[in-house]
């Protein structure tokens, strides 16, 4: 029963974090744009959708679709001032928009609703599971990883849609430079706020999923590590593949959560444990730089 | 419409920190015309593509494209009115075949709206058979059939260049500015470019204005020849009066790149 529960709660973690790795693969391997803030994404739609289900007593379906509107909204938002930026100037920006977002949570206690040990540092618990009087203890579980396999289908659906459309061939062009888009009057700035919108749409879905599964947040669940884990799923699974970007997020999260079991193993102190996860998400990555360049799913070339 | 200008170009000025890439360059080019721009290395030509074509802001002067002042535009808007530009080092996005950069090029394509995308696919479908079809003749045209499924950052750099003509003809100009379209271009396939560069113009009525080092295609297709040097126009005339203007030899042999103009190679 124990190693089920584990089992569920993992592959829960695959779904969010699969709906996260399709969005920055849509950003970062389609469009290259170097999202180093898609943690963000994530934050809001947490934050969103708790102060809209908490707060207001909105039904779980309003906080989700909140959080999407929100987090989209954002995505285009800062978009508007870096949208010119070069690939690295981008990412520190983002870098930074990220952080920003972090800080005003950790800082606005009201967000959440206020009171004494509640928002900003202690975060907020008791964000109420949709439809949780209908199961028992057991069996929630299966029904939310339902409720994210839903969403991550729908997902992965929607951008797989969009990257083989016409859409997806101009974002794919940008990747190289705006010089030749431009000069086809394609007008990439546009579209790089598209895509901005879009993959912060998505994130803020993962984000709702979360807050609600979990029943707690804090800012220092979405510092920017949350972000490299994501990266890492994209470069692991494959760039420009959506099935790599969720084979990714299967692979990552497998490593990530395979340190505990270590200790049964190797006598480790808890707290090295959980800095030894990080390593092996790093190794992970940089395996893939010498050995795969592409990742495991390499990107498909589309035939006519 | 023989004599309408469809491309006037009024003392155009551009400095990149001191020097003078562009000194003062007026010119018009008729519609319906082949007209060449040629001129040493470093004389402007690229530069003036990059002005014309938006991707370099002009000090000063004004250019007009079908009579209408293009004024502070973004490249991208300069393409959708109607200017069509090739580059001198053709670009190819990697991870695209062939057949891919062709169907990128076509303008208000309904399937490059997000909401299009699942709210017209009927639309979407239909577009892309008629691109697809356009594009098979495009490939004919510049001979890569075979390589249509071929990531195109694989070409070699002539075929490169032909494809960067097949791109930018789907996108329908009505002027074309063509920066070397020749160059790296193998010289069997150069006779048939000459001949698919004027049935553009006489077949679907697109006016061109071409960079161009090789000479004889610039006698072969062009009816007028504008000469720059040292960011100016010192000549402009059919290619013949070209060969036998003084300032245009005294440009050429006096020049730093002491090229001959009118060899008989490449």
């Amino acid at each position: 029963m124990g190693l089920v529960n584990f089992l569920v709660y993992l592959a829960i973690m695959m779904g969010i974090y699969g709906i996260l790795s399709l969005s920055l693969n849509l950003q970062y391997g389609f469009t290259g744009l170097a999202n180093f803030g898609h943690v963000a994404f994530f934050c809001l739609g947490a934050y969103t959708s708790t102060r809209l289900v908490l707060v207001f007593k909105m039904p779980f379906i309003i906080g989700l679709l909140g959080a999407m509107v929100i987090a989209g909204l954002f995505g285009y938002v800062i978009s508007i001032p870096t949208a010119n930026l070069k690939e690295d100037y981008w990412a520190i920006a983002t870098l930074a928009a990220a952080e920003v977002v972090r800080i005003f949570f950790l800082n606005e206690d009201w967000v959440v609703g206020g009171g004494p040990y509640q928002g900003g540092s202690f975060g907020i618990g008791g964000i109420p599971q949709p439809l949780r009087s209908l199961f028992s203890a057991y069996t929630y579980p299966f029904f939310y990883l339902a409720v994210v396999l839903v969403c991550l289908l729908a997902t992965y659906v929607i951008i797989n849609a969009l990257t083989q459309s016409p859409f997806g061939r101009v974002i794919k062009s940008i990747r190289s430079g705006d010089n030749l888009p431009q000069a086809l009057g394609k007008d990439v700035r546009a579209f790089r706020m598209k895509v901005m919108a879009i993959g912060g749409t998505f994130g803020g879905l993962a984000g709702c999923l979360w807050a609600h599964y979990h029943g707690f947040i804090s800012p220092n669940q979405f510092l920017p590590l949350e972000t490299f884990i994501v990266w890492a799923m994209v470069i692991v699974g494959g760039k420009a593949n959506n099935k790599g970007a969720i084979v990714g997020a299967v692979v990552i999260m497998v490593f990530y959560n395979s340190t505990r079991f270590l200790k049964d193993y190797i006598p480790i102190e808890e707290v090295t444990l959980a800095s030894l996860r990080m390593v092996v998400i790093g190794v992970l990555i940089v395996i893939a730089m010498i050995f795969m360049k592409e990742g495991l799913i390499k990107e498909k070339k589309t035939v006519y | 419409m023989e004599n309408s200008v469809i491309l006037k170009i009024e003392h155009i000025y551009k400095n990149f920190g001191g020097i003078l890439a562009l000194n003062g360059v007026s010119f018009s080019v008729e519609a319906n015309s082949i007209t060449g721009l040629i001129g040493p290395n470093g004389s402007g030509k690229s530069t003036l593509f990059n002005v014309i074509s938006g991707f370099y802001r002009k000090d000063s002067g004004e250019i007009y494209f079908r009579g209408e002042k293009i004024e502070g535009l973004e490249p991208c808007n300069i393409a959708m009115l109607g200017i069509g530009r090739t580059f001198q080092i053709s670009e190819a996005p990697e991870k695209t075949t062939v057949l891919e950069n062709l169907l990128l090029a076509p303008k208000r394509q309904c399937g490059e709206g997000v909401f299009n995308v699942f709210l017209n696919p009927l639309r979407i479908r239909r577009e892309h058979e008629q691109h697809l079809n356009n594009a098979l003749g495009i490939l004919e045209l510049i001979q890569l059939t075979d390589l249509k499924n071929e990531y195109a950052e694989n070409l070699s750099g002539g075929q490169k260049k032909l494809l960067s003509l097949g791109r930018i003809l789907m996108s329908e100009p009505q002027l074309l500015l063509l920066d070397e379209p020749t160059a790296g271009v193998n010289p069997t396939l150069v006779k048939d470019l000459m001949v698919a560069i004027r049935n553009l113009r006489d077949q679907k009525g697109i006016t061109i204005l071409l960079v161009e080092h090789n000479m004889r295609v610039i006698s072969e297709i062009c009816e007028r020849v504008i000469v720059l040097d040292f960011g100016q126009k010192i000549a402009e005339g059919t290619p013949e009066e070209i060969q036998s203007n003084e300032a245009v030899l005294e440009a050429y042999l006096s020049g730093s790149s002491k090229r001959g103009l009118f060899r008989e190679d490449t």
